[in-house]
């Protein structure tokens, strides 16, 4: 109601599921899984479809929640499968993320609010995860671990971000979405570029800030410094009121400036700390690894995996 | 954003407290067999009632579904008259004519609930067109169900609204059952605020069961519909804790699916959420529901009380023309 933020709806899901099953098919993938859903986007996406791969469903009771997504995770990580594909924003890849271990990502935007997940064909995207299969028994160079936010309590992780931690003064959870700049406190980011959209531009749009790398980006919010102006949401742009900011090393916990607070965790409210929270932020190299597709693709080339070794020249 | 006092939520907490009290003394009355008729509860359905209230102002206008007792007591109806009513007594708001399925509360912006399931939607934007007429910035909200979500009226009164711009809100109040029929088997998409593209208009899904996040998003939302652009639909998802109508055994549920539901009651939740931020404590939380069995105690008075209509109110009230002796 706030923003004109596009969302797919599940039909559309549908279709892209069918289309990443298609690329995976060509790419010779022979087992796909599938975590059910209430919907059954899995079941319609392979109905009818003429592929050699299996279709397996996950025997996991469903509750509509993110928790679904939590436990599809695990158990997809303890299969062994060679990359789980994800379709959904920041706020579904950071669950996912607290499960799959070691097991890469490849995040498929289904929405236009994300910083995280690429806005990819699902074609693509099911071609450069069979990339990934075929070149499972090794660290490839296209999959890379990316940086998390932590949230910690002492040394207790309890719970953590890939792109942004917001606090703000909101009492609430409520709708959980965060729009309103008067509310908000500080901003911790993994990444600022002026190319994201959300909190992540406002780091991105202080002209003299430099790339993150690895490092965390501080921001306090209130006058002083800068004011920015940052499409915080599709067609929100706001300017936002930078009293400081920063870049901190990895390992550097950072408590928060102003108790109670309410934390949103990549977009969302997530948490309330009260007014004695001995709560930290800090930024480690331990988040997801994420399949980078253009480069799983090139490297695919490279390897002539789209060769047909059949094909004689005449 | 957010901008309620703490005097407020407490307010709040209480009307959520009364209303699901008086609709569970009703139950005890339908099973006691002192309420006779056709009693549909919307116990378990609180959020909406009071979130949607609280949003909206006085000049507002609800109008909404044969399950919404509670709409009247959250926009401020007096549980008296409102029991009064159900019961068929004639110090009830409708004289005792209009009962649990037709009670209007005209000066709290009620036109009535509405036992048929549809035309609500198509006689909101009558509302809607009157008040966009008198150019106050207020709006016309209409709750009905996910039944009622399926039914042309539905369509035809979203596109009208769309076209004309209308201060409308539609409020679908998704409880996934529409009598029996599981929202599941009769619904080929997930949400009905999906709905909202093929008119134009901002869709959005909000979790029924907690008060904030409806008071939150109704807000937002009016706030847009006051600024002139036009209406939006709103899917409020929750569930029933009680069946169709009092009486219905619910054999369309298994016993863990209604433990299930059970586990979200918006009342504990918004007591937890008002607990953990130290805006309240047990002990005041206790006395608002001490308060409330007074309250609703006096009610029950009243209406045993109250006397029925005399036959000649039978006459009276009613919209008609003599008719010409042929």
């Amino acid at each position: 109601m706030v923003a004109y933020g596009s969302v797919f709806d599940n039909n559309e899901k549908v279709n892209i599921v069918r289309r990443v099953v298609l690329g995976l098919d060509a790419m010779g993938v022979k087992d796909v899984f599938f975590m059910p859903d209430y919907f059954g986007i899995g079941v319609r996406a392979v109905e009818d479809l003429e592929v050699s791969l299996k279709a397996n469903f996950l025997d996991m009771k469903i509750e509509n929640t993110q928790d679904d997504s939590a436990r599809a995770a695990d158990i997809l990580d303890k299969l062994g499968v060679a990359c789980i594909i994800t379709l959904g924003g920041d706020g579904t890849n950071r669950v996912v993320a607290k499960t799959c271990a070691e097991t890469p990502l490849l995040p498929i935007s289904t929405g236009t609010n994300n910083v995280f997940p690429s806005m990819v064909e699902g074609t693509l995207a099911g071609m450069a995860a069979g990339v990934a299969a075929m070149n499972s028994s090794y660290r490839p160079d296209f999959i890379k671990q990316v940086p998390r936010l932590v949230l910690k309590y002492g040394p207790e992780i309890v719970d953590i971000a890939l792109i942004d931690v917001v606090v703000s003064k909101l009492g609430f959870i409520a709708s959980r979405a965060v729009w309103d700049i008067s509310t908000l406190q500080e901003i911790f980011l993994s990444k600022a570029e002026p190319g994201n959209i959300g909190f992540s531009s406002i780091g991105g749009n202080i002209s003299d800030l430099p790339p993150a790398d690895g490092k965390g980006v501080h921001i306090v919010i209130g006058p002083g410094q800068h004011e920015v102006k940052a499409p915080i949401a599709p067609g929100l742009i706001r300017s936002v009121p930078i009293k400081s900011y920063r870049l901190f090393e990895p390992g550097e916990k950072i408590p928060l400036l102003h108790t109670p607070a309410m934390i949103a965790l990549d977009g969302e409210r997530e948490r309330i700390e009260g007014k004695n929270t001995h709560i930290t932020i800090e930024i480690d190299v331990k988040g997801p690894w994420v399949i980078d597709i253009p480069r799983a693709l090139q490297q695919a080339a490279k390897q002539r995996l789209f060769i047909n070794p059949n094909h004689l020249r005449r | 954003m957010m901008d309620l006092s703490q005097e407020k939520l407490l307010e709040m907490y209480k009307k959520m407290v009364t209303i699901r009290e008086f609709e569970q003394s009703l139950s005890e009355a339908v099973s006691g067999g002192t309420l006779p008729g056709f009693v549909h509860l919307g116990i378990g359905q609180e959020a909406i009632h009071v979130g949607v209230a609280y949003a909206l102002r006085p000049t507002d206008w609800v109008s909404s579904t044969h399950r919404d007792h509670g709409m009247l007591i959250a926009r401020g109806a007096d549980i008296k008259r409102m029991r009064a009513e159900i019961f068929g007594k004639v110090t009830g708001y409708c004289k005792g004519k209009g009962g649990s399925m037709h009670l209007a509360v005209y000066d709290k912006g009620a036109p009535g609930c509405n036992g048929i399931l549809g035309p609500s939607q198509t006689i909101n934007n009558g509302i809607a067109l009157a008040l966009k007429k008198r150019g106050q910035g207020d709006v016309a909200v209409v709750l009905f169900g996910d039944g009622a979500a399926h039914r042309g009226e539905f369509h035809e009164a979203l596109n009208l609204a769309a076209c004309w711009k209308l201060p409308a809100l539609a409020i679908c109040v998704n409880n996934q059952y529409a009598i029996s029929v599981c929202f599941d088997d009769a619904c080929a998409i997930e949400d009905i605020a999906a709905r909202s593209s093929g008119y134009g208009i901002p869709g959005l899904v909000v979790d029924g069961n907690d008060v904030m996040a409806v008071y939150e998003a109704i807000s937002e939302t009016v706030k847009s519909i006051r600024e002139g652009k036009g209406p939006a639909l709103l899917e409020l998802k929750t569930r029933r804790f009680k069946g169709h109508f009092e009486g219905d055994p619910q054999s369309y549920k298994t016993p863990e699916e209604v433990a299930e539901e059970m586990k979200n009651d918006p009342i504990p939740i918004f007591a937890k959420q008002l607990l953990e931020q130290e805006i309240t404590t047990e002990e005041k939380l206790k006395a608002i529901e001490e308060d409330v069995k007074k309250e609703l105690q006096e009610a029950i008075e009243f209406t045993e009380k109250s006397e029925y209509p005399s036959l000649e109110e039978i006459y009276t009230d009613l919209v008609y023309e003599e008719r010409r002796a042929v």
